[in-house]
């Protein structure tokens, strides 16, 4: 089980960190929950791992979960003083068109956003389904209607940046 | 047929549909001009989405992802209301439970053990040399000929030495004391003029000798390894005088300080290897122990560390299978049920990680059916579904398509045995 978990760790921290990040917009925060989420699963080893620790992800990002993982964080800050000032804004400053992407995705409707995230994982339908409790009939429609709003959303953005400069 | 809905168009673009179904919509296509107008609109916005999600990469420039998890809170700060309690026991028990291999943890190791050899190696000199030392620190001054300079020793001078064969008759001491007078090593007399040089001229071959017994020490032989320090000492106190007594001139003067030299160098020699032989295992013992929790791979193959030999590997190791999965999992990784070996028993189906299998998507894992030969080889059927877009591999060798599904054969036996079992995956 060890080296089950192990293995899960490798090959799946980087993905939930990603999905995470592009979820959260926050670099720290999605690893924080993403090494909660692998905490849980300590706890609870899973027999589907990956939608588990997905949706196990995602409900913490929903959640008063957020909390515990702050606490957390506090901790580490005060264990170790070299911990970069530089946050997520400084990033999304540094990058424009993440900036403008996460504003778009912000504008998604739950469930749409959490679909699109998980297809960029290379979530099949099945386990998209599975992750976010759809019928697999519905994953479709969700992810039909979150990539068009998504590209609205941005070109909406992008134009309304152009004019303000 | 009704027009296809836009959910439809991106279940088809994203490879989600069933071949029946792909071709019911192909036909509706070929027909129907709206619909193949609003293809290519989801095709823009699947390719537009895709693209402007896949550019939210983590920040570059960052802090690297931590391979550990976060230390839980401790103890005196009581979880937050409405969340799970931690559970002290599962952190404290298993905290390295989600370690991959810690490449800082491995490299503290390795220079902990560099550190115990050194020190293992610089106690073992200094153990063995402190140990000849007391062995053959003289108690008597007869037996100060630990480096006799045989260049200029000289009959008269020269103290009392032993042979192998005096060395067993100890008894014989007993004429040194009844004989005083006739004892040479005592006596100033001026040394015969003849043996004088031959010691000179002989002594590159007690070199020869020595220098034969210093590169084998360990394999002296067993009477020289048997002799202990004490059985020298006195045999060497008591039988020289003796053997000086009862042996003519010109042998003592030539023949007795070399052989005695190099009998003396050898059971030195050879206690010293022995002794060092001893620490050897001390040390052996002691790398194993040290070493005994390091993963196999892991383990220095230093020459004190080679001991234990690797633990014998499962299937699922030699497979590279990090998860064993049933065959509904299988489904759901494939979107069909897994393609087996026609007349062949799989030993189990797991998951492989995709950067292993050329041809593979590196990112996702990859459903492998392990199979064993009637010789014991593996054989391994890898299947990965394919994305849409991806190429599939030319056909004729061991990794083919069918359908959606990527598909490779391999594992230990040739390929003109896997290529006659290609044929019958179905």
């Amino acid at each position: 089980m060890t080296a089950d978990l192990t293995q899960l760790f490798e090959l799946y921290y980087e993905s939930l960190v990603r999905m995470l990040y592009r979820r959260t917009g926050d670099r720290d925060r999605a690893e924080d929950l993403a090494q909660e989420t692998f905490a849980r699963a300590v706890a609870a080893p899973p027999n589907n791992p990956r939608p588990w620790l997905f949706a196990v992800a995602l409900n913490l990002v929903r959640e008063d979960g957020r909390r515990t993982v702050r606490q957390g964080r506090r901790l580490e800050l005060l264990r170790t003083d070299d911990v970069p000032a530089t946050g997520p804004d400084v990033d999304l400053e540094r990058n424009e068109r993440s900036a403008l992407v996460h504003a778009a995705l912000a504008t998604l409707g739950e469930r749409d956003r959490e679909a699109l995230l998980l297809k960029a994982e290379g979530f099949n339908y099945d386990e998209i389904a599975s992750t976010l409790g759809l019928s697999k009939g519905a994953v479709g429609t969700t992810l039909a209607r979150a990539r068009r709003r998504l590209v609205e959303a941005y070109r909406s953005e992008t134009r309304g940046k152009n004019a303000a400069s | 047929m009704p027009h296809l809905d836009e959910g439809t168009l991106h279940a088809l673009l994203d490879g989600e549909l069933e071949l029946d179904e792909v071709k019911e919509i192909q036909t509706h296509l070929g027909t129907c001009a709206a619909c193949g107008s609003r293809l290519q609109d989801v095709k823009q916005f699947l390719a537009e989405a895709d693209s402007l999600v896949g550019a939210l990469e983590t920040p570059a420039g960052a802090p690297k992802v931590r391979r550990e998890p976060a230390p839980p809170p401790r103890s005196p700060l009581a979880p937050p209301a409405g969340t799970e309690p931690w559970r002290e026991p599962i952190w404290d028990s298993s905290p390295k439970i989600l370690l991959p291999e810690d490449m800082e943890e491995n490299t503290r190791r390795r220079r902990w053990m560099t550190v115990m050899r050194w020190a293992a190696m610089i106690v073992l000199v200094l153990g063995v040399g402190q140990l000849a030392r007391s062995m053959f620190t003289p108690k008597h001054p007869e037996l100060q000929l630990y480096e006799p300079d045989v260049s200029s020793s000289t009959p008269t001078t020269s103290p009392p030495v032993v042979s192998p064969q005096e060395r067993s008759t100890p008894a014989s001491a007993a004429a040194k004391v009844a004989r005083p007078t006739q004892a040479p090593p005592s006596s100033p007399a001026p040394a015969p003029a003849a043996p004088e040089p031959k010691v000179v001229a002989e002594q590159p071959a007690a070199d020869t000798a020595a220098d034969e017994l210093d590169s084998t020490t360990v394999a002296s032989s067993p009477e020289d390894t048997a002799s202990s320090p004490t059985q020298v000492a006195a045999g060497a106190a008591a039988g020289a005088a003796a053997a000086e007594a009862d042996r003519p001139d010109s042998e003592r003067s030539s023949d007795t300080p070399r052989a005695s030299q190099s009998a003396d160098a050898a059971t030195r020699r050879a206690a010293a290897a022995a002794l060092e032989e001893l620490d050897r295992e001390r040390i052996r013992a002691r790398a194993n122990a040290a070493t005994a929790s390091l993963p196999p791979a892991r383990t220095d193959p230093g020459p004190a560390v080679q001991a234990a030999p690797p633990p014998p590997r499962t299937l699922e190791q030699r497979a590279q299978v990090y998860l064993r999965i049933g065959l509904d999992e299988a489904v759901k990784q494939l979107g069909h049920p897994a393609h087996v070996i026609e007349g062949m028993t799989p030993q189990f189906i797991g998951l492989t990680q995709g950067r292993g299998v050329p041809g593979a998507d590196p990112a996702r894992p990859v459903v492998r059916v392990v199979y064993l030969d009637t010789r014991g080889r593996l054989i391994l059927l890898d299947q990965q579904r394919m994305q849409p877009g991806q190429a599939a591999p030319a056909s004729g060798s061991l990794r083919w398509a069918v359908g959606d599904i990527l598909l490779y054969l391999h594992g230990e036996p040739g390929a003109d045995v896997l290529r006659n079992l290609q044929p019958r995956v179905r």
